[in-house]
């Protein structure tokens, strides 16, 4: 397990020379990359293994007009204050990703939110059940497409008593 | 035995010192700077309709008056204050002074529609003095001999106000109030602000437990209108279809100077025979009952129980963990969250970067501040735009009153799990002190509302810094009353002692953060290792601790709130001179309420009371944000870490370390 001290810039070089990193951008101690849904968990190991142990969040970005969602999970490595942020792109009509359970606790919840505002699957997770909404009967509420006027009209304004 | 003697004399000095309660009804008006009802001069408006496009509550609705040289449309402001927050958007907005806040707070009423206010009753300026309820004097005494219970139930951010009832600065019991934790004892349930479906089922429950005559006041304009979140896709709009409410309190929060005469008044209706309204609850065909419980995944075993901590606990928040025991002691624990979520980052993606402003400090009432903070850095970020150095300087000060309010609060909780009520009164009275200095500071006790894109939205007055040199010190010498009467403490030790202790690497893997991180050993604070604001010129010191347990966890809140007295010290004598805010982009455009935002995305991290807050902002250069995401402090701590520190612990420590983990429920359920 390799722990030296490394910056932002010169980390990001080293993860170009070993990965096939589509975009990359440095911002002081943030840095940004986007990759295939290939290497999105194999990248995951390998940040765990260079010290990059605290996951912040797993998250989505819903494109509609390209028809993609965008996951993308954000660690920070503590001795080197550098924070990593990972994305990749997946289809609209196949929404699935594979878990990083495995490798951070606390991914595992943020994909369980995933999962229920975006109605993205992470392939391996083993606790997908909804976390903040009870009898939820909409269309993921996170999803661009949902439509929420609507939903709120029908079931808040408009409830019936009875 | 000189640790007893300590607290003793503690505790007779207090006696001894002048009382902490404040007069009710109050002698002395409000803090100038409060933001209350708007008053209208209908001479100067031009009848221009920006203030009601730029409402984010919708509050503002023009109505014909008649043409005249000045208003040449005719159109005139009427406000309703079943939805108005207070934000200050329109007031900020109209460009010629025709909208002015003053300091009036006591909007509450038994009938909702009365509370929408046209132009000619916005432009009569409100009686200032407190609303006399007839004949005082022998009636208050009278209703003083009299009790009501109160249902311990924290449902959403109005109950944040409420809270000052019970320390020793408004005292409710000298009304006879008291929180009581089973609804089947009580008589009043105080609907605390905005309901979620699922805690709607929860208050449903509640009220039908009670016994009757039974009376409800509502708190806030959530429980009205939806409020804030009038088009979020999980909060009830009005909860007077669910069950009949008696009271309802406008404001967002309320002040609690409103809440104290919406008491009083129940009380005198109460004497003069008012039983209530009939009971009646609607659960909208079925679908607001009440699931099942338990809400366990895995059944227990023979000789096992299933138990419910929470929603309504006495010392849950508005959060559930489903635990199984096999006696007294815990086997395992699952957290259930989302009584409080709202869907921010669906609301934000509705509202223009700067109307969000006023919506972000909602997702934590515990300490909004840090997060309008965070998201106006992103939003600067992301335009390129940097607050002058006055304006950090502000910030920074506002930052760390919210933390010192923040840190209080936790430690009066930390003294309600533990079973020593004293501690809570004292320390949620001093808390209210710090408040006031908010409001003297920001115009608004909870939701400061402070800040707008590019710096802060003003200066302070010129006694500001002297105001807060007297809090400083008087902060100072109390630091000492919580170390007798709470660390030095026999009881408070061994409760809280070696208890639930996180080690480094479970810290790290269920990202704790915050407090709770430093009382491992870690010495990890966004505001020395990425420094933002002004924090480096001010220099922070950040206190740690070794043990991880809940004592230390305590310890280091206590430590920060004299660090967080420095600072703002420090900061005071270094102010500098300037503007207090950037007016434009560095491209030259006006910063407007709905200026557009250049493409692009950008991370920004602060140091919060609870930790590291990030928010992440998504533009497509438009004057709405394509997403934001926030990734607040609690999420780890409280979802992943607290179940699993409840494994083996006696149930009655449960609370004990819910609390020392400084808990909000709103920031993880946003
Ligand atoms: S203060 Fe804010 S919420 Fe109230 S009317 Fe003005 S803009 Fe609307
Ligand atoms: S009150 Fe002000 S913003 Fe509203 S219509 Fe009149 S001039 Fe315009
Ligand atoms: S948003 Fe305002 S009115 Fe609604 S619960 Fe919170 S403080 Fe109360």
């Amino acid at each position: 397990m390799s722990r030296e001290k490394f910056t932002a810039n010169s980390f990001s070089a080293t993860l170009k020379s070993k990965y096939p990193v589509t975009q990359s951008g440095v911002q002081g101690n943030i840095l940004t990359l986007t990759v295939d849904t290939g290497t999105y968990a194999t990248l995951a190991t390998y940040l765990k293994e260079q010290g990059f142990t605290r996951c912040l969040t797993v998250s989505a970005i819903d494109w509609l007009d390209d028809n993609e969602f965008e996951v993308y999970y954000l660690v920070h490595h503590l001795k080197n204050n550098i924070y990593t942020k990972v994305a990749t792109r997946i289809p609209r009509k196949k929404p699935e990703i594979p878990s990083l359970a495995t490798v951070w606790d606390t991914a595992a919840l943020h994909e369980r939110e995933v999962w229920e505002l975006f109605g993205i699957t992470a392939v391996g997770n083993p606790m997908l059940k909804p976390l903040f909404l009870e009898d939820w009967t909409g269309k993921p509420p996170l999803r661009k497409d949902f439509n929420w006027r609507d939903y709120v009209q029908k079931e808040y304004y408009k409830a019936k008593e009875g | 035995m000189s640790r007893i003697l300590k607290a003793a004399k503690s505790l007779l000095g207090l006696a001894l010192s002048k009382p902490m309660t404040f007069n009710f009804p109050p002698d002395a008006p409000l803090t100038e700077r409060h933001r209350g009802r708007q008053l209208y001069k209908p001479d100067l408006c031009k009848g221009c309709k920006i203030c009601s496009m730029v409402c984010p509550n919708n509050a503002i609705e023009m109505v014909q008056g008649e043409k005249s040289e000045t208003n040449k449309t005719g159109l005139q402001p009427q406000i309703d204050f079943r939805k108005c927050c207070f934000c200050g958007l329109c007031v900020d907005n109209c460009p010629t002074e025709a909208l002015t806040f003053t300091m009036y707070p006591f909007l509450l009423t038994m009938k909702p529609e009365t509370l929408i206010y046209t132009p000619e009753m916005l432009a009569v300026p409100p009686e200032l003095a407190h609303p006399e309820p007839p004949k005082i004097k022998s009636t208050v005494a009278w209703a003083r001999s009299r009790s009501i219970w109160i249902v311990n139930y924290m449902t959403g951010c109005c109950f944040i106000e409420a809270v000052p009832w019970v320390a020793s600065s408004f005292d409710m019991e000298r009304f006879g109030l008291v929180a009581v934790g089973s609804p089947r004892h009580a008589d009043a349930l105080i609907v605390g602000g905005y309901v979620t479906p699922k805690t709607l089922k929860r208050i449903i429950r509640i009220y039908s437990l009670m016994p009757q005559p039974k009376w409800v006041i509502a708190l806030g304009n959530c429980p009205m209108t939806g409020g804030t979140y009038w088009d979020s896709y999980n909060t009830i709009k009005n909860i007077g279809k669910y069950i009949p409410v008696d009271i309802w309190i406008a404001g967002c929060p309320p002040r609690p100077e409103p809440i104290g005469v919406a008491v009083v008044h129940a009380i005198q209706a109460i004497q003069g025979g008012y039983t209530g309204k009939p009971e009646k609850t609607s659960t909208d065909k079925g679908k607001m009952r009440v699931p099942r419980y338990p809400l366990l995944a895995a059944k227990p075993k023979e000789g096992q129980v299933d138990m419910v901590f929470g929603s309504q606990h006495s010392a849950s928040g508005n959060f559930n963990v489903s635990l199984t025991l096999d006696g007294e002691t815990v086997v395992h624990a699952e957290a259930n969250p989302g009584y409080l979520h709202r869907g921010f980052e669906k609301l934000m993606e509705y509202r223009t970067w700067v109307q969000n402003i006023m919506l972000v400090p909602r997702i934590c009432v515990l300490d909004g501040a840090s997060y309008e903070l965070a998201y106006s850095g992103v939003v600067e970020k992301l335009a390129g735009i940097k607050v002058p150095r006055r304006g950090q300087y502000l910030r920074v000060i506002q930052a760390e009153l919210a933390r010192i309010q923040s840190h209080q609060m936790n430690l009066g909780f930390g003294g309600a799990a533990t079973g020593f009520d004293t501690m809570v009164r004292i320390i949620w009275g001093d808390r209210d002190h710090v408040l006031l200095l908010l409001e003297e500071l920001t115009g608004a006790r909870v939701y400061n509302i402070f800040n707008t894109i590019g710096g802060v939205r003003r200066d302070i007055q010129p006694d500001f810094p002297e105001k807060a040199g007297k809090l400083i010190s008087y902060l100072r010498k109390r630091l000492h009353v919580y170390d007798d009467l709470l660390f030095h403490n026999k009881t408070f030790i061994d409760r809280t002692r070696d208890l639930g202790i996180v080690s480094p690497d479970m810290a790290i893997a269920n990202d704790v953060t915050g407090p709770n991180l430093r009382a491992t050993g870690i010495d990890f604070d966004v505001r020395t290792a990425t420094p933002y604001l002004a924090y480096k010129d001010i220099g922070v010191q950040v206190p740690t601790a070794t043990q991880g347990d809940a004592y230390h966890r305590y310890l280091c809140r206590r430590r920060e709130i004299e660090e967080s007295l420095n600072i703002i010290e420090r900061a005071l004598d270094k102010l500098p001179r300037g503007p207090v805010a950037e007016t434009k982009t560095p491209e030259g455009r006006k910063i407007t309420w709905r200026m557009k935002i250049p493409e692009g995305q950008a991370l920004y991290f602060i140091e919060g009371g609870r930790g590291e807050l990030c928010f992440h902002a998504i533009s497509t250069g438009e004057n709405t944000p394509y997403r934001v995401k926030v990734r607040g402090p609690t999420f780890g701590t409280i979802l992943s870490q607290f179940p699993k520190l409840l494994r083996g612990v006696k149930m009655a420590d449960v609370p004990v370390i819910y609390w020392s983990l400084d808990q909000c429920p709103a920031d993880h359920d946003r």
